[in-house]
């Protein structure tokens, strides 16, 4: 078992380094660059004068194609280091460690689905980074996090519970995906930068993202809700972790009646996917601050 | 009060067109002059109830409500507190108020469930049921002209059969195509996934039926959180039920390291003598029957006693869980009462100090393992009489007050939930319908478009088209990649017209930028 929990360390380690490679290709090609030109011209005196000019330009298509490449590695090494560590506790994901790898990997997925749906690659220098930090703070956990322990009777699940948090978790991972495009749109508007993708393509992004997180959450609080009665006897209790959900369920609803029915697009719905994308975190890590029938997941 | 008409038809032209073809529940100057008071309140209250603004504003407000109560369960709160010390007063407010069952709460869910019913499902059907049944054919020169993107094109065939072709093109990418004739002009509307637009009704009505199933449960279900038996008892589950429970045996088990590996707990249930389910249940696998169902909640010792009064008169022979209550002077100790009207006393027992690491001075009784402490108190407590106390060993007798009491034995208990809740079946309804109606909003939208095939000037035939996506990126690809297709199959160049770039708007890199072309027919 603690050989099988070693590998899986280590192929979260190598996804890490893809992911952390990818994000830097991705950065480059969104950020884009700058072409300096310089020009002598020589007066009538014989003087040399040289005048220097910088134009930005679009980052190089090398670099995307190197950051995709990247992403895949990270979503394999990924794969792996969740079925190693699947394979060593017999289990789904029960702990803040397994869900964040699971978080990571299904962040990197979700974003190489658009990029591949959509042919665009700049969202990748939000969404990646994103999986870096979460890669970033699991390396801040406490060494003992990453042990596997015996579960309590409790978390000794039936599928439905993995099945449960896997659903939350590419909810989240689709919810982030339209934050970064709430996030490029944003910059694209004010900035009106050539080479990012159109601020239709960006809306549009954005929207598809939520019609796959927004079911999906609904399918999270209908799984908890099963599970919670096979396990609490209720099916609902007002607990803050369900309750949290609801709210950020309450706010993807929001952005889906303003946009389909109010006909907002654009800014305004931007702004409500980068408060939903706040709330998806606040959601994600309320186990910390919770009280509660979901505390015990602390780590 | 009144919406200035101007000002609403701009509004109105803001809105999607599915939105414009609702119908209006709104009044005129001329009409409220017709009508009484009572017409017009009603009128209001449906347009209050129809209105996207006010269901959008009543979400909002559920949202926020659900963020408060769900912080409210949290230290979010104490460090605001903690860090503003001012906020001290508002914070306990806020800790205090049980926002989920207060008023405000549940005055915004009835207000969003009525909303729902009627905003939601009863005003949209008729506008959603023409756009699916009777879909306006006839479309303008203008529309096409200033629609986003809209394409053109051009053939040497007659108009008639140029009109068959595209007609039969569309039909077979599993558009419905209907057709009007305006003069030598065909007017053509085709659309796909129309019955798509039909899967807000179910979402919605399972909205209202998660409503409707938590009322049930909360009415006719009945949920008992400490149902307290001990290994070998049989209780009555009462509530109506006519239904006893046995607890034959209870097992816990452990880990090599000390922490809990599982809990199980031989039950029978009985419908008055009569078992009719007997099951080994643990911690996430309850025993269900019917619409009841019993869970494992939790365990503890208890202590098999028999009560006599001094005259030697049974008062009592069963067990006493312990660990249900505690000794108030210390936290640690388990005890247990049991009230003994026959003899005017409560008896109480307290058990050796579980943590005697914790707070050892709290532990004056200092007792051991297989002690149990004793004490009797009058009932009312008013006629003066002090508590009698005194010690009492596994298997022995103790006279205390006036009771001898006999510890027979230690024995265990379990803490068991015992719910039936109706509303369960209503609840998976409506959970089918939610995903099922979420599933075919968003994943079969409506896609729509309108066109006009006429003679061309110079012989053959022209055909505008365009699709009723504005600012939708996704429709706009799919006319495209439609259109495309299209001239790939008829052997004709389509014309598209994009709207002018603004810098930023243009095509995503690494996509191929479609430029207009154009195509004079050989």
């Amino acid at each position: 078992m603690e050989t099988l929990v070693r590998l899986s360390f280590y192929s979260f380690t190598a996804a890490t380094i893809a992911l952390l490679t990818a994000s830097a290709c991705y950065v480059v090609q969104a950020v884009g660059r700058v072409r300096v030109r310089r020009a002598a011209l020589t007066t009538g005196t014989g003087t040399t004068v040289t005048a220097h000019s910088a134009e930005f330009g679009p980052g190089s298509e090398t670099f995307g194609r190197y950051g995709t490449m990247l992403g895949w590695f990270a979503v394999v090494f990924q794969a792996l280091a969740i079925g190693l560590r699947a394979g060593a506790r017999q289990t789904g994901p029960t702990n803040m460690y397994e869900f964040s790898l699971v978080f990571i990997f299904a962040l990197a997925l979700m974003y190489l689905l658009f990029e591949r749906t959509y042919g665009v690659r700049q969202l990748g220098a939000i969404v990646m980074l994103i999986a870096l930090a979460m890669a970033a703070w699991i390396y801040s956990l406490p060494v003992s996090e990453r042990e596997v322990d015996p579960l309590i009777p409790a978390l000794q699940n039936k599928p439905i519970l993995t099945v449960h948090v896997g659903v939350a978790i590419f909810a989240y991972a689709a919810f982030s995906v339209a934050f970064a495009s709430a996030v490029l749109y944003l910059i694209n508007q004010r900035r009106r930068i050539s080479w990012l993708p159109s601020l239709d393509m960006l809306d549009d992004i954005g929207y598809r993202a939520v019609t796959i997180g927004f079911p999906l959450m609904a399918l999270v609080l209908i799984l908890g809700s099963v599970w919670a009665h096979e396990a609490w006897g209720s099916y609902w209790s007002w607990d803050p972790k369900e309750t949290s959900a609801l709210f950020l369920w309450l706010i993807y609803g929001v952005y889906l009646h303003t946009r389909t029915l109010r006909g907002w697009r654009g800014n305004r719905s931007a702004w409500i996917l980068i408060f939903g994308f706040g709330a998806t975190i606040f959601t994600y890590y309320g186990n910390y601050f919770f009280g509660g029938l979901h505390a015990y997941g602390g780590v | 009060m009144i919406a200035d008409a101007t000002n609403r038809d701009a509004n109105r032209k803001q809105l999607p067109v599915e939105e414009r073809d609702q119908p209006m529940a709104e009044l005129t100057n001329r009409e409220i002059g017709r009508r009484s008071l009572l017409e017009i309140g009603i009128d209001r209250v449906w347009r209050f109830f129809c209105s996207v603004r006010a269901a959008i504003y009543e979400i909002a407000f559920l949202a926020l409500l659900v963020l408060i109560g769900t912080l409210r369960g949290s230290s979010v709160p104490q460090n605001l507190a903690d860090l503003l010390p001012f906020t001290q007063g508002f914070v306990n407010i806020w800790y205090d108020w049980d926002v989920f069952r207060s008023i405000p709460f549940i005055a915004i869910c009835t207000l969003l469930a009525v909303a729902i019913a009627i905003g939601g499902m009863i005003n949209r059907a008729p506008g959603i049921w023409r756009a699916i049944a009777d879909p306006t054919i006839r479309t303008s020169h203008g529309f096409l002209r200033g629609a986003t993107p809209s394409a053109q094109l051009l053939s040497s065939e007659p108009h008639a059969s140029f009109a068959t072709d595209l007609t039969g093109y569309l039909s077979s990418r599993r558009y419905r195509v209907l057709t009007e004739t305006h003069g030598d002009e065909l007017h053509v509307y085709a659309d796909k996934n129309r019955f798509g637009k039909l899967g807000t009704f179910p979402f919605h009505i399972a909205l209202i039926l998660i409503m409707v199933g938590g009322i049930v449960g909360a009415r006719f279900g009945f949920r008992d959180t400490e149902f307290v038996i001990s290994e070998g008892e049989t209780r009555a589950i009462g509530h109506g039920t006519g239904m006893n429970l046995t607890l034959n045996q209870f097992i816990d088990e452990y880990n090599l390291d000390g922490s809990a590996k599982e809990y199980t707990s031989d039950l029978v249930l009985l419908d008055g003598d009569d078992p009719v389910k007997s099951e080994s249940i643990t911690v996430n696998n309850p025993l269900t029957y019917r619409s009841m169902s019993v869970y494992q909640s939790g365990f503890g010792q208890t202590v098999m006693v028999r009560v006599n009064d001094l005259d030697g008169n049974p008062l009592y022979e069963g067990q006493i869980p312990m660990g249900i209550y505690h000794s108030t002077a210390n936290p640690d100790a388990p005890a247990g009462t049991i009230t003994l009207p026959q003899a005017g006393v409560r008896l109480t027992l307290i058990g050796p100090d579980e943590k005697v690491w914790n707070q050892p001075e709290l532990d004056q009784l200092n007792l051991q393992t297989g002690e149990i402490y004793l004490q009797t108190e009058p009932l009312g407590g008013a006629s003066g009489a002090q508590p009698e106390q005194a010690l009492v060993f596994t298997g022995q007798s103790q006279q205390v007050g006036n009771l001898q009491v006999e510890f027979l034995r230690n024995g265990r208990y379990v803490i068991l939930q015992v719910g039936n809740n109706p509303g369960v079946p209503i609840f998976i309804l409506a959970s089918v319908l939610l995903v099922g109606g979420m599933a075919v909003t968003f994943y079969f939208p409506h896609r729509r478009i309108r066109g006009i095939v006429s003679a061309a000037a110079g012989g053959g035939a022209v055909a505008r088209f365009a699709p009723m996506a504005r600012r939708e990126w996704s429709g706009q690809r799919e006319f495209r990649r439609l259109l495309d297709d299209l001239g790939a199959k008829l052997d004709i160049v389509p014309e598209i017209a994009a709207a002018p770039s603004a810098p930023g708007e243009d095509d995503a890199p690494g996509k191929t930028r479609r430029r207009a072309r154009t195509h004079h027919p050989a």
